[in-house]
Protein backbone atom coordinates (compact mmCIF):
# COMPACT_ATOMS: atom_id res chain seq x y z
CA UNK A 1 0.00 0.00 0.00
CA UNK A 2 2.74 2.20 0.84
CA UNK A 3 0.85 4.10 3.56
CA UNK A 4 2.50 5.04 6.61
CA UNK A 5 -0.10 3.93 9.12
CA UNK A 6 -3.35 1.49 9.29
CA UNK A 7 -5.74 1.62 11.75
CA UNK A 8 -6.70 -1.71 13.07
CA UNK A 9 -9.40 -3.42 15.45
CA UNK A 10 -9.54 -5.06 18.55
CA UNK A 11 -5.55 -4.88 20.26
CA UNK A 12 -7.06 -2.58 23.14
CA UNK A 13 -6.78 -3.84 26.71
CA UNK A 14 -3.92 -6.44 25.61
CA UNK A 15 -0.71 -7.31 27.27
CA UNK A 16 0.27 -7.68 23.38
CA UNK A 17 -0.44 -3.89 22.19
CA UNK A 18 2.00 -2.95 25.51
CA UNK A 19 5.03 -4.21 23.77
CA UNK A 20 4.29 -3.12 20.66
CA UNK A 21 6.37 0.89 20.23
CA UNK A 22 4.64 0.38 16.72
CA UNK A 23 1.41 0.36 17.52
CA UNK A 24 -0.47 3.42 19.63
CA UNK A 25 -4.14 4.43 20.13
CA UNK A 26 -4.95 7.49 18.00
CA UNK A 27 -8.76 9.59 17.40
CA UNK A 28 -10.59 8.73 14.24
CA UNK A 29 -9.37 11.57 12.35
CA UNK A 30 -13.07 11.65 10.88
CA UNK A 31 -15.03 11.11 14.11
CA UNK A 32 -13.06 12.49 17.37
CA UNK A 33 -15.45 10.77 20.03
CA UNK A 34 -14.17 7.03 18.54
CA UNK A 35 -10.54 5.75 18.82
CA UNK A 36 -8.61 2.77 17.58
CA UNK A 37 -5.66 1.01 17.52
CA UNK A 38 -2.79 2.55 14.95
CA UNK A 39 -0.17 0.58 13.55
CA UNK A 40 3.15 2.08 11.90
CA UNK A 41 3.76 0.78 8.13
CA UNK A 42 6.40 -2.55 8.13
CA UNK A 43 9.08 -1.46 5.45
CA UNK A 44 10.90 -4.74 5.82
CA UNK A 45 14.89 -4.30 4.16
CA UNK A 46 14.54 -7.93 3.07
CA UNK A 47 11.86 -10.52 2.73
CA UNK A 48 12.74 -14.27 2.09
CA UNK A 49 9.89 -16.39 1.55
CA UNK A 50 9.14 -20.15 -0.48
CA UNK A 51 6.88 -19.99 -3.63
CA UNK A 52 5.28 -22.61 -5.78
CA UNK A 53 6.58 -21.60 -9.11
CA UNK A 54 8.78 -18.86 -10.52
CA UNK A 55 9.59 -18.29 -13.88
CA UNK A 56 13.34 -17.29 -15.59
CA UNK A 57 11.99 -13.49 -15.37
CA UNK A 58 11.43 -13.30 -11.87
CA UNK A 59 7.73 -13.88 -12.01
CA UNK A 60 6.60 -15.14 -8.63
CA UNK A 61 3.18 -17.27 -8.11
CA UNK A 62 2.49 -18.44 -4.24
CA UNK A 63 -0.80 -19.92 -4.37
CA UNK A 64 -3.64 -18.14 -2.74
CA UNK A 65 -0.59 -16.84 -0.33
CA UNK A 66 -1.60 -13.09 -1.19
CA UNK A 67 0.20 -11.99 2.20
CA UNK A 68 3.35 -12.79 0.55
CA UNK A 69 2.63 -10.18 -2.02
CA UNK A 70 2.07 -7.38 0.27
CA UNK A 71 5.42 -8.69 1.91
CA UNK A 72 6.92 -8.46 -1.07
CA UNK A 73 5.59 -5.07 -2.38
CA UNK A 74 6.79 -3.59 1.18
CA UNK A 75 10.28 -5.31 1.38
CA UNK A 76 13.24 -3.52 -0.23
CA UNK A 77 14.55 -6.59 -1.07
CA UNK A 78 13.06 -9.78 -2.02
CA UNK A 79 14.25 -13.26 -2.71
CA UNK A 80 12.17 -16.30 -3.22
CA UNK A 81 12.88 -19.90 -3.40
CA UNK A 82 10.67 -21.67 -5.73
CA UNK A 83 9.11 -25.20 -5.82
CA UNK A 84 9.50 -24.79 -9.63
CA UNK A 85 11.16 -23.00 -12.18
CA UNK A 86 9.71 -22.60 -15.44
CA UNK A 87 10.63 -20.49 -18.58
CA UNK A 88 7.47 -18.27 -18.28
CA UNK A 89 4.64 -18.17 -15.81
CA UNK A 90 1.52 -19.19 -17.68
CA UNK A 91 -1.46 -16.59 -17.65
CA UNK A 92 -3.42 -18.81 -15.80
CA UNK A 93 -0.38 -19.27 -12.68
CA UNK A 94 0.20 -15.39 -13.19
CA UNK A 95 -3.34 -14.65 -11.44
CA UNK A 96 -3.93 -15.15 -7.69
CA UNK A 97 -1.19 -14.36 -5.75
CA UNK A 98 0.91 -13.21 -8.26
CA UNK A 99 4.02 -11.12 -7.75
CA UNK A 100 5.25 -9.28 -10.70
CA UNK A 101 9.53 -9.70 -11.14
CA UNK A 102 10.27 -6.10 -10.58
CA UNK A 103 9.68 -6.57 -6.93
CA UNK A 104 11.99 -9.92 -6.72
CA UNK A 105 15.89 -9.43 -6.60
CA UNK A 106 16.42 -13.12 -6.46
CA UNK A 107 15.28 -16.57 -7.13
CA UNK A 108 16.22 -19.84 -5.87
CA UNK A 109 15.38 -22.78 -7.07
CA UNK A 110 14.30 -25.19 -3.55
CA UNK A 111 12.82 -28.43 -4.17
CA UNK A 112 10.67 -29.39 -0.94
CA UNK A 113 12.18 -25.42 0.21
CA UNK A 114 8.97 -25.17 2.70
CA UNK A 115 9.80 -28.34 4.82
CA UNK A 116 9.04 -29.11 7.62
CA UNK A 117 6.03 -26.94 7.24
CA UNK A 118 3.62 -27.21 4.14
CA UNK A 119 3.04 -25.84 1.01
CA UNK A 120 -0.90 -24.91 -0.10
CA UNK A 121 -1.66 -27.98 -3.07
CA UNK A 122 1.90 -28.84 -3.14
CA UNK A 123 2.67 -30.78 0.78
CA UNK A 124 1.27 -30.64 3.92
CA UNK A 125 3.59 -30.20 6.96
CA UNK A 126 5.73 -32.61 8.10
CA UNK A 127 4.28 -33.45 11.28
CA UNK A 128 6.81 -35.37 12.53
CA UNK A 129 9.55 -33.29 12.07
CA UNK A 130 7.60 -30.42 13.11
CA UNK A 131 7.35 -32.82 16.72
CA UNK A 132 10.99 -33.11 17.17
CA UNK A 133 11.25 -29.77 16.54
CA UNK A 134 9.09 -28.56 19.05
CA UNK A 135 10.56 -30.77 21.62
CA UNK A 136 14.15 -29.53 20.69
CA UNK A 137 13.26 -26.12 20.95
CA UNK A 138 11.97 -26.31 24.76
CA UNK A 139 15.74 -25.67 25.85
CA UNK A 140 19.00 -24.22 24.96
CA UNK A 141 21.02 -27.58 24.45
CA UNK A 142 18.65 -29.22 22.16
CA UNK A 143 17.73 -26.73 19.80
CA UNK A 144 21.95 -26.18 19.34
CA UNK A 145 21.92 -29.82 18.49
CA UNK A 146 18.60 -29.50 15.84
CA UNK A 147 20.80 -26.65 14.88
CA UNK A 148 23.83 -28.59 14.31
CA UNK A 149 22.34 -31.29 12.66
CA UNK A 150 19.30 -29.46 10.34
CA UNK A 151 21.57 -26.25 9.69
CA UNK A 152 24.65 -25.98 10.51
CA UNK A 153 25.56 -29.82 9.77
CA UNK A 154 24.15 -29.47 5.91
CA UNK A 155 26.24 -29.31 2.55
CA UNK A 156 23.41 -27.94 0.88
CA UNK A 157 19.51 -27.68 0.36
CA UNK A 158 19.75 -31.24 -1.81
CA UNK A 159 22.04 -32.99 1.34
CA UNK A 160 18.88 -31.65 3.30
CA UNK A 161 16.25 -33.19 1.60
CA UNK A 162 18.28 -36.13 0.88
CA UNK A 163 18.62 -36.42 4.69
CA UNK A 164 15.67 -34.97 5.93
CA UNK A 165 12.46 -34.96 3.56
CA UNK A 166 10.49 -38.10 4.24
CA UNK A 167 11.31 -40.29 1.39
CA UNK A 168 7.51 -40.96 0.20
CA UNK A 169 7.34 -37.18 -0.19
CA UNK A 170 9.58 -37.55 -3.58
CA UNK A 171 7.85 -40.13 -5.00
CA UNK A 172 6.66 -38.45 -8.21
CA UNK A 173 3.06 -39.40 -7.41
CA UNK A 174 3.48 -38.01 -3.61
CA UNK A 175 5.05 -34.73 -4.86
CA UNK A 176 2.62 -33.26 -6.47
CA UNK A 177 -1.12 -32.38 -4.67
CA UNK A 178 -0.90 -33.97 -0.78
CA UNK B 1 -14.33 -36.58 28.96
CA UNK B 2 -15.82 -40.27 26.89
CA UNK B 3 -17.29 -41.16 30.20
CA UNK B 4 -20.73 -39.87 31.50
CA UNK B 5 -21.14 -37.20 33.61
CA UNK B 6 -21.09 -38.68 37.14
CA UNK B 7 -22.10 -36.56 40.29
CA UNK B 8 -24.41 -36.54 43.49
CA UNK B 9 -25.14 -40.56 42.67
CA UNK B 10 -27.08 -39.13 39.64
CA UNK B 11 -25.57 -40.82 36.53
CA UNK B 12 -26.87 -38.76 33.32
CA UNK B 13 -26.94 -40.52 29.90
CA UNK B 14 -24.50 -37.98 27.70
CA UNK B 15 -21.00 -37.00 28.30
CA UNK B 16 -19.34 -33.44 28.83
CA UNK B 17 -18.49 -32.64 25.13
CA UNK B 18 -21.42 -33.77 23.77
CA UNK B 19 -23.80 -31.29 26.53
CA UNK B 20 -21.49 -28.79 25.52
CA UNK B 21 -21.69 -28.94 21.97
CA UNK B 22 -25.28 -28.94 22.71
CA UNK B 23 -25.12 -25.73 24.67
CA UNK B 24 -22.82 -23.87 22.32
CA UNK B 25 -25.27 -25.07 19.41
CA UNK B 26 -27.90 -23.09 21.47
CA UNK B 27 -26.04 -19.89 21.20
CA UNK B 28 -25.94 -19.85 17.25
CA UNK B 29 -28.85 -17.94 15.32
CA UNK B 30 -30.63 -18.46 12.38
CA UNK B 31 -29.47 -16.20 9.24
CA UNK B 32 -26.26 -15.59 11.05
CA UNK B 33 -22.78 -16.00 10.09
CA UNK B 34 -20.99 -17.96 13.15
CA UNK B 35 -17.49 -19.27 13.31
CA UNK B 36 -14.84 -21.18 14.95
CA UNK B 37 -11.59 -21.36 14.71
CA UNK B 38 -8.51 -24.53 14.58
CA UNK B 39 -8.84 -27.02 17.05
CA UNK B 40 -12.46 -26.34 17.87
CA UNK B 41 -13.57 -30.05 17.65
CA UNK B 42 -17.03 -29.10 20.36
CA UNK B 43 -18.08 -25.78 18.81
CA UNK B 44 -18.00 -27.75 15.18
CA UNK B 45 -20.40 -30.25 16.05
CA UNK B 46 -22.43 -27.37 18.04
CA UNK B 47 -22.25 -25.33 14.66
CA UNK B 48 -23.68 -28.53 12.94
CA UNK B 49 -25.72 -29.14 15.45
CA UNK B 50 -27.63 -25.65 15.07
CA UNK B 51 -27.71 -25.79 11.40
CA UNK B 52 -29.44 -29.30 11.32
CA UNK B 53 -32.13 -27.96 14.29
CA UNK B 54 -32.96 -24.10 14.61
CA UNK B 55 -30.65 -22.15 12.15
CA UNK B 56 -31.01 -23.98 9.10
CA UNK B 57 -29.90 -20.88 7.19
CA UNK B 58 -27.06 -19.94 9.38
CA UNK B 59 -23.58 -19.53 7.71
CA UNK B 60 -21.20 -21.52 9.05
CA UNK B 61 -17.50 -21.29 9.01
CA UNK B 62 -15.21 -23.95 10.38
CA UNK B 63 -11.94 -23.70 9.79
CA UNK B 64 -9.67 -26.20 8.71
CA UNK B 65 -12.53 -27.93 7.35
CA UNK B 66 -14.77 -28.14 4.36
CA UNK B 67 -16.90 -25.95 5.70
CA UNK B 68 -14.57 -22.70 5.18
CA UNK B 69 -16.08 -20.22 2.00
CA UNK B 70 -12.38 -18.94 2.08
CA UNK B 71 -8.56 -19.71 0.94
CA UNK B 72 -6.92 -17.33 2.92
CA UNK B 73 -7.42 -16.32 6.81
CA UNK B 74 -7.48 -12.84 5.39
CA UNK B 75 -11.03 -13.02 4.00
CA UNK B 76 -12.07 -14.33 7.17
CA UNK B 77 -10.66 -11.54 8.90
CA UNK B 78 -11.98 -8.93 6.59
CA UNK B 79 -15.53 -10.47 6.91
CA UNK B 80 -15.48 -9.72 10.61
CA UNK B 81 -13.80 -6.53 10.46
CA UNK B 82 -16.89 -5.43 8.38
CA UNK B 83 -19.24 -6.81 11.28
CA UNK B 84 -20.59 -9.39 9.14
CA UNK B 85 -19.44 -12.22 11.67
CA UNK B 86 -22.43 -12.85 14.23
CA UNK B 87 -20.94 -15.38 16.44
CA UNK B 88 -17.52 -16.70 17.36
CA UNK B 89 -16.69 -19.24 19.61
CA UNK B 90 -13.02 -19.35 20.87
CA UNK B 91 -11.35 -21.18 23.52
CA UNK B 92 -8.74 -19.76 26.42
CA UNK B 93 -6.12 -21.02 28.45
CA UNK B 94 -7.22 -18.91 30.99
CA UNK B 95 -10.11 -16.71 31.21
CA UNK B 96 -10.91 -14.04 33.84
CA UNK B 97 -13.97 -12.23 35.49
CA UNK B 98 -13.81 -9.49 33.31
CA UNK B 99 -14.33 -11.63 30.15
CA UNK B 100 -10.04 -11.57 29.14
CA UNK B 101 -8.57 -14.35 28.17
CA UNK B 102 -5.15 -15.95 27.88
CA UNK B 103 -3.80 -17.80 25.07
CA UNK B 104 0.04 -16.87 24.97
CA UNK B 105 1.36 -17.71 28.54
CA UNK B 106 1.64 -18.50 32.02
CA UNK B 107 3.62 -17.43 35.42
CA UNK B 108 3.05 -14.40 37.16
CA UNK B 109 6.04 -12.35 35.17
CA UNK B 110 5.47 -11.43 31.26
CA UNK B 111 9.19 -11.82 30.71
CA UNK B 112 9.99 -14.88 32.28
CA UNK B 113 6.76 -17.14 31.04
CA UNK B 114 6.89 -20.79 33.05
CA UNK B 115 4.54 -22.21 29.64
CA UNK B 116 4.22 -20.85 26.43
CA UNK B 117 0.60 -21.17 23.95
CA UNK B 118 1.10 -20.63 20.09
CA UNK B 119 -0.71 -17.22 20.65
CA UNK B 120 -4.51 -15.63 20.12
CA UNK B 121 -3.89 -15.76 16.16
CA UNK B 122 -6.75 -13.36 15.03
CA UNK B 123 -8.24 -13.46 18.21
CA UNK B 124 -7.20 -9.93 19.35
CA UNK B 125 -9.05 -8.74 16.51
CA UNK B 126 -12.14 -11.29 16.22
CA UNK B 127 -12.93 -10.95 19.92
CA UNK B 128 -13.31 -6.98 19.40
CA UNK B 129 -15.66 -7.73 16.28
CA UNK B 130 -17.89 -10.59 15.87
CA UNK B 131 -20.70 -9.33 16.86
CA UNK B 132 -20.88 -11.99 19.76
CA UNK B 133 -18.18 -14.03 21.25
CA UNK B 134 -18.52 -17.48 23.37
CA UNK B 135 -15.91 -18.31 25.21
CA UNK B 136 -15.62 -22.40 26.07
CA UNK B 137 -13.35 -24.05 28.29
CA UNK B 138 -13.84 -27.79 28.38
CA UNK B 139 -11.87 -27.56 32.29
CA UNK B 140 -14.14 -25.85 34.84
CA UNK B 141 -11.40 -25.65 37.88
CA UNK B 142 -9.21 -22.67 39.59
CA UNK B 143 -6.33 -22.71 37.23
CA UNK B 144 -8.85 -22.32 34.18
CA UNK B 145 -11.19 -20.09 35.73
CA UNK B 146 -9.03 -17.07 37.28
CA UNK B 147 -9.86 -13.72 38.92
CA UNK B 148 -7.03 -12.24 36.80
CA UNK B 149 -5.54 -13.93 33.56
CA UNK B 150 -1.58 -14.24 33.34
CA UNK B 151 -1.50 -12.36 29.81
CA UNK B 152 -4.47 -10.48 28.00
CA UNK B 153 -4.52 -12.13 24.53
CA UNK B 154 -8.13 -10.25 23.88
CA UNK B 155 -9.97 -8.41 26.34
CA UNK B 156 -13.63 -8.46 27.55
CA UNK B 157 -14.31 -4.91 27.76
CA UNK B 158 -12.62 -1.63 26.40
CA UNK B 159 -13.13 1.86 26.41
CA UNK B 160 -16.49 3.30 25.22
CA UNK B 161 -14.53 6.00 22.93
CA UNK B 162 -12.95 2.52 21.27
CA UNK B 163 -14.40 1.51 18.28
CA UNK B 164 -15.79 -2.03 18.94
CA UNK B 165 -18.62 -4.24 17.02
CA UNK B 166 -18.83 -6.90 19.54
CA UNK B 167 -17.33 -8.80 22.58
CA UNK B 168 -18.33 -11.69 24.88
CA UNK B 169 -21.70 -13.08 25.60
CA UNK B 170 -21.22 -16.18 27.16
CA UNK B 171 -18.68 -18.53 29.00
CA UNK B 172 -19.31 -22.16 28.40
CA UNK B 173 -17.84 -24.81 30.67
CA UNK B 174 -18.77 -28.27 31.35
CA UNK B 175 -20.12 -27.21 35.01
CA UNK B 176 -22.09 -23.69 34.18
CA UNK B 177 -22.80 -20.97 31.42
CA UNK B 178 -21.25 -17.83 32.58
CA UNK B 179 -23.02 -14.19 30.80
CA UNK B 180 -20.83 -11.57 30.24
CA UNK B 181 -22.68 -8.25 32.35
CA UNK B 182 -21.89 -5.63 29.69
CA UNK B 183 -22.73 -2.70 31.84
CA UNK B 184 -20.07 -3.80 34.71
CA UNK B 185 -17.62 -5.45 32.23
CA UNK B 186 -17.68 -8.55 34.37
CA UNK B 187 -18.78 -12.64 34.07
CA UNK B 188 -22.00 -13.62 36.04
CA UNK B 189 -23.12 -17.18 36.67
CA UNK B 190 -25.76 -17.56 34.67
CA UNK B 191 -27.06 -21.35 34.64
CA UNK B 192 -25.78 -24.32 36.48
CA UNK B 193 -25.49 -27.68 34.81
CA UNK B 194 -26.92 -30.37 36.58
CA UNK B 195 -25.75 -32.46 38.71
CA UNK B 196 -23.58 -29.59 39.89
CA UNK B 197 -24.82 -27.15 42.63
CA UNK B 198 -23.93 -23.58 43.77
CA UNK B 199 -20.96 -24.45 46.26
CA UNK B 200 -19.53 -26.93 43.67
CA UNK B 201 -19.28 -23.83 41.42
CA UNK B 202 -18.01 -21.29 43.84
CA UNK B 203 -14.94 -24.30 44.78
CA UNK B 204 -13.83 -24.80 41.25
CA UNK B 205 -13.91 -21.48 40.08
CA UNK B 206 -11.09 -19.24 40.81
CA UNK B 207 -13.35 -15.25 41.17
CA UNK B 208 -16.37 -14.75 42.69
CA UNK B 209 -19.05 -16.32 40.94
CA UNK B 210 -21.93 -14.69 43.35
CA UNK B 211 -24.66 -15.84 45.60
CA UNK B 212 -27.36 -15.15 43.02
CA UNK B 213 -30.37 -17.77 42.41
CA UNK B 214 -28.90 -20.64 41.21
CA UNK B 215 -30.88 -21.45 37.87
CA UNK B 216 -30.29 -24.86 36.72
CA UNK B 217 -29.36 -25.14 32.57
CA UNK B 218 -32.12 -26.79 30.73
CA UNK B 219 -31.00 -30.65 29.83
CA UNK B 220 -30.37 -31.46 26.44
CA UNK B 221 -33.59 -32.80 24.66
CA UNK B 222 -34.17 -36.21 23.28
CA UNK B 223 -33.90 -33.96 19.69
CA UNK B 224 -30.29 -32.27 20.27
CA UNK B 225 -28.87 -35.31 21.81
CA UNK B 226 -30.22 -38.04 19.01
CA UNK B 227 -29.55 -35.50 16.14
CA UNK B 228 -26.41 -34.87 17.64
CA UNK B 229 -25.55 -38.58 17.96
CA UNK B 230 -26.39 -39.43 14.33
CA UNK B 231 -26.98 -36.82 11.77
CA UNK B 232 -23.95 -34.14 13.42
CA UNK B 233 -21.59 -37.11 13.96
CA UNK B 234 -22.26 -39.20 10.37
CA UNK B 235 -21.33 -35.36 9.13
CA UNK B 236 -18.29 -35.17 10.65
CA UNK B 237 -16.85 -38.44 10.00
CA UNK B 238 -18.36 -37.76 6.29
CA UNK B 239 -16.29 -34.51 5.68
CA UNK B 240 -13.43 -35.61 7.75
CA UNK B 241 -14.24 -32.58 10.44
CA UNK B 242 -12.57 -34.05 13.21
CA UNK B 243 -13.88 -37.30 12.25
CA UNK B 244 -11.80 -39.42 14.55
CA UNK B 245 -13.25 -37.27 17.44
CA UNK B 246 -16.61 -37.57 16.59
CA UNK B 247 -16.31 -41.25 16.08
CA UNK B 248 -14.79 -41.98 19.69
CA UNK B 249 -16.56 -39.31 21.04
CA UNK B 250 -20.23 -38.37 20.12
CA UNK B 251 -21.88 -41.57 21.15
CA UNK B 252 -24.11 -43.61 19.28
CA UNK B 253 -27.82 -44.50 20.99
Amino acid sequence: MGVPYVPIFGLVGTDLLKKRDDMVIAADPFDSSKKSVVAKALRPDVAIFHAQVADRQGNVSCGYEVEAVMLAEASAHVIVTAERIVDRLTEKEATGAFIPSIHVDSVAHAPFGAHPAGLQGMYAPDKIHMRDYVIASRDDAAFAEYLQTHVHGVTDHADYVERFVPLEWKRPSKAVGN
Amino acid sequence: MEAAVEGRGQLMDYNEAELMAILLSREVRDNEISACGALSHIPAAGLLLAKELHARNAELIILNSVFNPFKTSRQFHFLAQRGELGLFFVSGVQIDRLGNYNLHQLGPDIDKPQARFPGGYGGGMIYYCARRTVVFRTEHTRRSLVEKVDYISAAGSSPPDMIRLGGPSKVVTPKVNFRFDKDASVLRLDTIHAPWTLDDIQANTGFDVGNGPAVVTPAPTPDELNTLRQVVRRKMIATGTYAAWAEKTLATS
